[in-house]
């Protein structure tokens, strides 16, 4: 059976690597990228190019050095520079004398292409996109039971043990019953785990680029170094949710594009690229709702994201909310980022101490 | 500098170089008083160093540095919304915030004049129409204000700096506008080359009927086409003068040297940040002249 890598997207890489099992191969995936990987990618990739596009393409060679066929990447239409990734990623492949063919995941007349290509039943394919669907949608309770969770537990690493126990457990979820069944105990799981129950934690929400937001290996684990000096964090990129806004199933949300649109409104008066204006509305969401910090992510030299900070700045002085820009590159070392973090955490204790 | 009344400031940079001598034309002809900000200096460039947020490119870092000289000394600053500037193209996304930013960082101390510039959907005329109403000037005044200032910017946009026109060996610089027309950036790159005694050239961005492919970002597509008219037997090389974090450029430039490496053109990358010492671009540029002229010359003698 030939093999098909699939963009890595972090833990949800689980249900997207559920999703082309009707296709009739074998998906290769990771839950996040690795150093080495990193390495790979920043080699062959130019030097101002993003941190998400080295991990991407650094993936894709690692995935055709282990002899995968196919590859598939997100065909976006946007500003930003994920437009190239695809042809780029193709470019420099070639380059290196890989055989990796690369489909492009979006519509080109009435079928994506990597569908007409492999062209399965309509029943399997209905089947295995319901399952990815659940298996997405069940990552998003997944993540934020851990995100509570890890701020409050008596004996630190018990959350990130649950959470890894039960996405190795969803990955064997087949059918969809055994899926439900897998999201009906998720409560259980994690309610097991001892915790302080005097414990107030701070809430910090984490904004900015996709990629980096999710994949731990990019963003030196942020929610879990957090997690582990007492902050219930809430990351704003779940896939459900946005899966819900592509598809415009999100009417009348209040995670809806127009919701966050009119929300960003007063400082920003165009979407940009990318995730740009989901963050600043973000941000004005944590503080109406009393979040103690914001925490603003994204690769370095990220066209949309580096583009709006002077805006969040803005933000932050009109909402009195602490607003930390971090941004990611290849040599972004974990230790460093741990002790600005310990840094900005305390800034944040302090000032809840005062009020 | 004293406020003057009724007076609209233009940053010198960005827009203002995107399209030569346009706004400055146009308010002019409607009776405003127009004040440009100073030409780049070392003083604001290390001011855009100091002031803007430490991970734009350069014209960026030089545009808030530019911004931040005439606040305080108009009534208010003309900053357009780029969106796109050819059709079925799209623009670098950091224009389309420039109002947005600047509106965050000075909005309390002076009035940001805005307009969106997308000729998908609207022409440019239309625009600058609407530019008009909003500062309720008479509908024929702001007709007539705009045809003049379309043609300057049509006669603007079609010059090119040319060098040394008899000389054997000619060499093209591309770059942006507001990095190959602000002089203080570009002037030393042109000149250094010019002094070798070499034909300096550059690419004429009046161009509206190109094809978004393969680069959709409509400045970086006009170099590409422009670039794909190369002729090997004319040209001997390229400099491309990029901006150290421009995100257009960092895909950009890899397809501008898969194209010439085809044509067999040789080509160098000069990047550009408030840092950039002169020596070191000096020397950089000798020697890839050299080498090029060393080649040439061991050709002819075989």
């Amino acid at each position: 059976m030939p093999s098909l890598a699939i963009e890595p997207w972090g833990n949800y890489s689980l249900g997207l690597a559920a999703s082309v099992e009707c296709l009739g191969v074998t998906p290769w995936s990771l839950t996040s990228v690795t150093p080495e990987i990193l390495r790979l990618g920043a080699e062959a990739s130019p030097e101002f190019s993003c941190l998400s596009f080295k991990a991407s393409t650094g993936y894709f060679i690692k995935a055709a050095m282990e002899g995968v066929e196919y590859g598939v990447m997100v065909n976006s239409r946007g500003t930003c520079r994920l437009r190239y990734y695809r042809m780029l990623q193709e470019k420099l492949l070639k380059e290196r004398g890989f055989n990796l063919f690369m489909f492009g995941l979006g519509f080109d007349g009435f079928k994506p292409p990597i569908i007409r290509y492999f062209d399965p039943s309509i029943i399997s394919f209905i089947r295995s996109g319901s399952r990815a669907r659940l298996k997405i949608l069940t990552i998003d309770v997944l993540e934020r039971e851990a995100w509570a969770r890890r701020a409050i537990e008596l004996n630190p690493g018990d959350t990130t043990r649950a959470m890894d126990k039960s996405l190795l457990d969803l990955d064997h979820s087949r059918t969809l019953p055994e899926i439900r069944a897998f999201r009906r105990s998720i409560k259980e799981r994690f309610q097991n785990i001892p915790i302080n129950p005097h414990c107030t934690p701070l809430r910090v929400g984490l904004i900015g680029e996709a990629t980096v937001l999710r994949d731990r290996c990019l963003n030196q684990n942020l929610e879990e170094s957090l997690g582990n000096l007492g902050v219930d964090v809430r990351n704003f990129f779940l896939m459900g949710e946005e899966l819900r806004n592509i598809f415009n199933l999100s009417f009348g949300s209040e995670n809806s594009r127009a919701a966050l649109r009119k929300l960003a409104k007063p400082y920003l008066g165009t979407p940009v690229g990318g995730h740009a204006m989901d963050s600043v509305a973000h941000a004005i969401r944590c503080a109406r709702e009393g979040y103690d910090g914001v925490i603003h992510v994204a690769p370095v030299g990220c066209m949309p994201e580096v583009s709006i900070r002077p805006i969040l700045r803005r933000v932050s002085q009109d909402y009195k909310i602490p607003i930390y820009e971090c941004s990611f590159d290849e040599h972004t070392s974990h230790v460093g980022m741990v002790t600005r973090l310990e840094a900005f955490v305390d800034v944040l204790n302090e000032r809840k101490r005062k009020q | 500098m004293e406020r003057v009344a009724h007076s609209i400031g233009i940053p010198r940079a960005l827009g203002h170089y995107l399209y030569p001598k346009l706004w400055e034309t146009f308010f002019s002809a409607l009776g405003l008083a127009v004040v440009l900000s100073p030409p780049t200096s070392r003083r604001i460039i290390e001011q855009a160093g100091l002031i803007s947020e430490a991970e734009h490119c350069l014209p960026f870092k030089l545009f808030d540095a530019h911004v931040a000289e005439l606040v305080g000394k108009v009534d208010m600053i003309f900053v357009p919304r780029i969106l796109s500037m050819r059709k079925n193209h799209l623009s670098c996304p950091k224009l389309s915030v420039l109002p947005d930013n600047t509106r965050a960082q000075y909005g309390e101390e002076v009035r940001v004049l805005s307009i969106d510039i997308d000729v998908r959907k609207t022409p440019l005329a239309e625009s600058m129409a609407q530019l008009g109403r909003l500062l309720s000037f008479d509908k024929s005044v702001v007709q007539s204000a705009s045809v003049r200032a379309l043609e300057v910017v049509k006669r603007e946009a079609d010059k090119i700096i040319s060098l040394n026109e008899k000389a054997p060996l000619r060499f093209l610089v591309v770059s942006h506008p507001y990095n190959l027309y602000d002089p203080y950036l570009s002037d030393m790159i042109l000149n250094t080359l010019a002094a070798q005694g070499v034909g300096v050239e550059t690419l004429s961005f009046d161009r509206q009927d190109i094809e978004p492919k393969p680069l959709v970002w409509d400045m970086c597509s006009v170099m590409y086409e422009g670039l794909r008219h190369l002729d090997p037997k004319t040209c001997a090389g390229v400099v491309e003068i990029s901006s150290f974090n421009c995100g257009c450029d960092s895909i950009a430039g890899y397809l501008f040297r898969e194209l010439l490496n085809e044509k067999m053109i040789p080509c160098m990358t000069l990047v550009l940040d408030e840092h950039a010492g002169q020596a070191g671009i000096e020397t950089r540029l000798e020697a890839f002249v050299d080498s090029i002229k060393e080649q040439r010359d061991a050709i002819t003698r075989h």
